[in-house]
């Protein structure tokens, strides 16, 4: 799989690729352009030049939701989940690229109908196990901890089953604790789902240890790129982060 | 995998928001909602003839207010004029049926049809408008369909509208009042059933999520734009449904009940007690629909009493709004479990309440 | 030169309509503007300063004291919706927000029909001189050119001082950037509470200068049996305010014209367009939304603001 992008002033020939089963991690200080590379691909920005292509075909032209379609999955920085729907029917909502149900044999209550909600009954079942959120089930989201909600966030996502899911800074807000559960939890998801994973992420330990390459971004450019040991010990990424305090003194 | 540990969940009564369609809770609830039904249903029998006639009105507001309840109460979408599709419903069917020679059923499916360019436009308006934007639109569109589309004679019958007659079912025939109140109810749960089937589906579930937050409706996979549409298109068909019957309910539908102000008036009235009811439940609908005739039939030669019930209705409305959205239904839930878990107190409570609302009526019948 | 006349008549007649709209648009513009709330029932409050007005000068008060004391009426019942209401509601939720204010609107416009009572109103004395002039060949009514006269001198000096005093510039503040306004001290609940007072006034001053309008020289005549016609005055007060991008004040007052004269200039146009009357605030209002005004008149951080 690759994604190969370049050209918004926010974003100077950014050329990003993702192997089937990846971890790949972006860092760079606020402001390097991560989450304008995130609203690209997604379909939120237009780009002014380059493409995305998705196991070899482009999906820029598709809009955002053709993009979930396609194997394009995604969680933002502040989570956004449905406030007035229970956890298990935010689940369920998040099923519906699965399900094929017309209104027209949801309003008979035809069989096919029918059909659909059992499915849709049995996977939102099985994903609340999975994710250990069944004490939850019937709570609303203004009920849970902020740690919960990221649960919840990734469970809806992970239901869309992505081909390559797009993680913006997921341990942002949580507790220590749980961000070192983060770290296996995400592992665990590529390993049983088989979905690459492209993570933003300021917290370096997090980041560092799952990523399987790296790429460093600053002024809207690639810096550098490589294992995260090698970007971590890259010159001009330091200097990214520790500002421009070397060349003064 | 680490769990996290969260606080202790709030008290769910305490948040002020709708809830929402818990799957596979409500089996006791809707028996009640059933059995209040049915006796709602009974209600007019005491009152002879003219309860009849005001419970055709009222069986008809309520396929009106299930209209509002699909595109407003599931999608969010803020359409100011369910009423004027009913009038499209009620003047097509009076064309197909007085000018045509079409029956009933075939003339009904027309006027639901006809809305459907009109849902469209208001359809494809709303992906580039914002809600707010929205409301003025559709306000603006049932101002400018009343100047327009409710003079053109041909399709109204001119002013003095068409000359219908109600069906016949076979050997049925629904002439008569009673009758018809009872072809009326079936339609109605029928609808009822429809709408309320509709919630615990893909489409449905879709519509709510667009409602409660675009972005990630989007960011799952949904097509808002389609959904919206959808949401359109059907709810102007029930509420063209609505208006056919309507029509023959009134035998001699004219244009004049859809011009403004009165189709605009009619609207805002119908879309704020629906929002008593209960705006995004099926049976929300009832209540609106109930209240609505009260206030027009009941009322009618009443000024009185009609400038209060606007009072009343507008003071409900927002107190409503700003802590119990869900509405009457929601209201109910809430005491149904509070009478379960402290008896005394959940009584006391709901004696209390029904308790203000008789002084209030009963302080008004005397002051009048 | 002989045809001039009816135009002259036809303008000044759309002028006068056109402030109205321009007033209620005023209005509305500064309450979306500061508190982000469409408020449905500007009317209603309007209307209560209306039927203030009746009541007060049936008992024989001056008329002018009359007026400004059922400004008052507007402006208490405006700073209550926000304070009581509107200040307690997420402004994100368009949706309910829209309806509360669509509740509003009946339960005012309903308490405006039981304080006026269930009969005829006739014989309210008017507050602006009524006269049938003659100029030229021209035939208008003092009214008329009262009205345009004065929504022009009032939407002037509140505009002046909107962008000069530091309340103005306070209220600007808060509908830029509630978070900064806050932190550089700003009062944001007293201010938007201005807000919506003076939109309210705005409210009651327009809805009264429709009361010179519907009557002859013994004065204005309301019929009681519904008051929601003057419901209808919102479309085009939303015309008006659509022309600013709902943001922008004096682009609403010209809105506001342009909507009255569009509609009484078609009278002399030629038999199809003139049928138009009846539809043309909608039609220019659907061409407003299409062209997206608020993009030429709201900056980023306004819309931003009015979106949260």
């Amino acid at each position: 799989m690759s994604k190969r992008f370049g050209g918004i002033a926010a974003l100077d020939g950014v050329d990003l690729q993702v192997q089937p089963g990846e971890i790949v991690g972006l860092l760079g200080p606020n402001g390097a352009g991560k989450s304008t590379l995130f609203n690209v691909i997604c379909g939120y920005l237009k780009p002014d030049g380059g493409g995305i292509s998705l196991d070899g075909e482009d999906v820029g032209h598709l809009l955002p939701y053709e993009r979930v379609a396609a194997g394009l999955g995604r969680t933002f920085q502040h989570v956004r989940l449905f406030r007035n729907l229970t956890v298990y029917e935010n689940l369920v909502v998040a099923q519906h690229r699965h399900l094929s149900g017309g209104s027209f044999s949801a309003m008979l209550r035809l069989p096919a109908w029918r059909r659909d909600e059992r499915r849709a009954r049995e996977r939102v079942e099985a994903m609340l196990d999975v994710v250990n959120l069944r004490p939850w089930r019937d709570r609303y989201p203004t009920q849970l901890s902020y740690g919960t909600l990221r649960f919840l966030e990734l469970a809806s996502v992970l239901s869309l089953e992505p081909r390559v899911l797009l993680l913006d800074e997921p341990a942002s807000g949580i507790a220590q604790k749980e961000v070192e559960a983060l770290g296996p939890l995400l592992t665990r998801v590529r390993d049983e789902q088989g979905c690459a994973l492209v993570l933003i992420e300021h917290d370096m330990r997090l980041l560092l240890s799952v990523s399987e390459r790296v790429y460093a971004l600053d002024f809207g450019a690639v810096i550098a790129e490589g294992t995260p040991d090698e970007v971590v010990s890259n010159d001009r990424v330091l200097e990214s982060y520790l500002g421009r305090t070397r060349r003064a003194g | 995998m680490a769990v996290a540990v969260d606080a202790p969940p709030r008290n769910p009564e305490a948040e002020p928001r709708a809830p929402s369609a818990t799957e596979g809770s409500g089996r006791r609830t809707r028996l009640i909602g059933l059995g209040l039904l049915g006796l709602l249903a009974l209600l007019p029998i005491p009152f002879g003839d003219f309860g009849f006639f005001a419970g055709q009105y009222a069986l008809v507001y309520a396929m009106l207010g299930l209209s509002v309840t699909v595109v407003t109460g599931y999608a969010g979408l803020i359409s100011l004029m369910p009423y004027s599709f009913a009038g499209i419903g009620a003047m097509i069917t009076g064309l197909a049926m007085a000018s045509w020679g079409w029956p009933f059923w075939l003339a009904i499916l027309l006027g639901a049809l006809a809305t459907i360019p009109f849902s469209v436009l208001v359809g494809v308006a709303s992906i580039r408008l914002k809600g707010l934007y929205l409301a003025i639109a559709t306000l603006t569109m049932a101002n400018a369909l009343g100047e327009t589309f409710f003079q053109w004679g041909d399709v109204t019958g001119g002013n003095t509208g068409w000359l219908i007659s109600r069906p016949r079912v076979g050997p049925i025939d629904f002439a008569s009042d009673r009758m018809f109140y009872g072809l009326c109810l079936a339609v109605v749960l029928l609808l009822l059933w429809m709408v309320e089937g509709l919630r615990t589906s893909r489409t449905g579930r879709a519509m709510l999520a667009v409602r409660d937050n675009e972005l990630e409706a989007q960011a799952l996979g949904i097509n808002v734009y389609k959904t919206k549409l959808v949401a359109l298109v059907i709810g102007g068909m029930i509420a063209a449904i609505g208006g056919g019957f309507l029509a023959a309910l009134l035998l001699n539908p004219t244009p004049s009940a859809f011009r403004p102000p009165f189709a605009e008036v009619t609207s805002i009235l119908l879309i704020t007690l629906v929002s008593i009811g209960g705006i995004d439940r099926a049976l929300g609908a009832f209540f609106g629909a109930i209240a609505l005739v009260i206030q027009q039939q009941v009322f009618q030669g009443a000024e009185f009493f009609f400038a209060f019930f606007g009072i009343y209705t507008g003071f409900t409305v927002i107190l409503f709004l700003m802590f119990r959205p869900g509405g009457l239904i929601q209201i109910g839930k809430l005491q149904l479990a509070l009478i379960r878990e402290r008896p005394v107190l959940g009584i006391a409570v709901t004696v209390a309440i029904v308790g203000l609302n008789v002084g209030i009526a009963w302080l008004v019948l005397s002051l009048s | 030169m002989t045809s001039s006349a009816p135009v002259i008549e036809v303008t000044v007649f759309g002028l006068s309509a056109g402030a109205v709209f321009g007033l209620l648009a005023l209005g509305l513009v500064l309450i979306y503007r500061t508190t982000g709330v469409l408020n449905f029932a500007h009317w209603a409050i309007g209307l209560l300063s209306m039927v203030g007005y009746a009541l007060l000068a049936k008992t024989g008060m001056p008329p002018a004291l009359a007026a400004v004391l059922s400004l008052g009426v507007a402006v208490f019942f405006g700073a209550l919706a926000y304070r009581l209401v509107f200040r307690r509601l997420n402004r994100a939720n368009q949706l309910i927000v829209i309806l509360v204010s669509i509740g509003l609107a009946t339960l005012l416009s309903s308490l405006a029909q039981m304080i006026l009572g269930f009969e005829a109103f006739t014989a309210i004395p008017p507050w602006l001189p009524v006269d049938d002039l003659r100029i030229g060949r021209v035939n208008v009514r003092s009214t008329e050119i009262f009205t345009a006269v004065t929504a022009i001198v009032v939407a002037f000096g509140f505009l002046v001082w909107f962008r000069a005093s530091r309340t103005g510039r306070a209220l600007r503040a808060v509908a830029q950037n509630r978070e900064a306004a806050a932190l550089a001290g700003i009062d944001e609940v007293r201010h938007s509470t201005i807000a919506w007072g003076i939109g309210s006034a705005l409210a009651g001053l327009a809805l009264l200068m429709v009361l010179p309008h519907s009557g002859g020289e013994q004065g204005a005549v309301i019929t009681t049996f519904d008051l929601t016609p003057f419901g209808t005055l919102l479309i085009p007060a939303f015309g008006a305010a659509l022309v600013g991008g709902l943001v922008n004040l004096p682009m609403a007052l010209a809105g506001g014209f342009m909507f009255g004269l569009a509609r009484e200039l078609l009278v002399l146009a030629p038999k199809p367009w003139s049928d138009m009357r009846a539809s043309i605030a909608a039609v220019l209002i659907v061409v407003l939304l299409l062209l997206r005004t608020e993009r030429f008149f709201a900056t980023r951080q306004e819309l931003e603001a009015l979106e949260l």
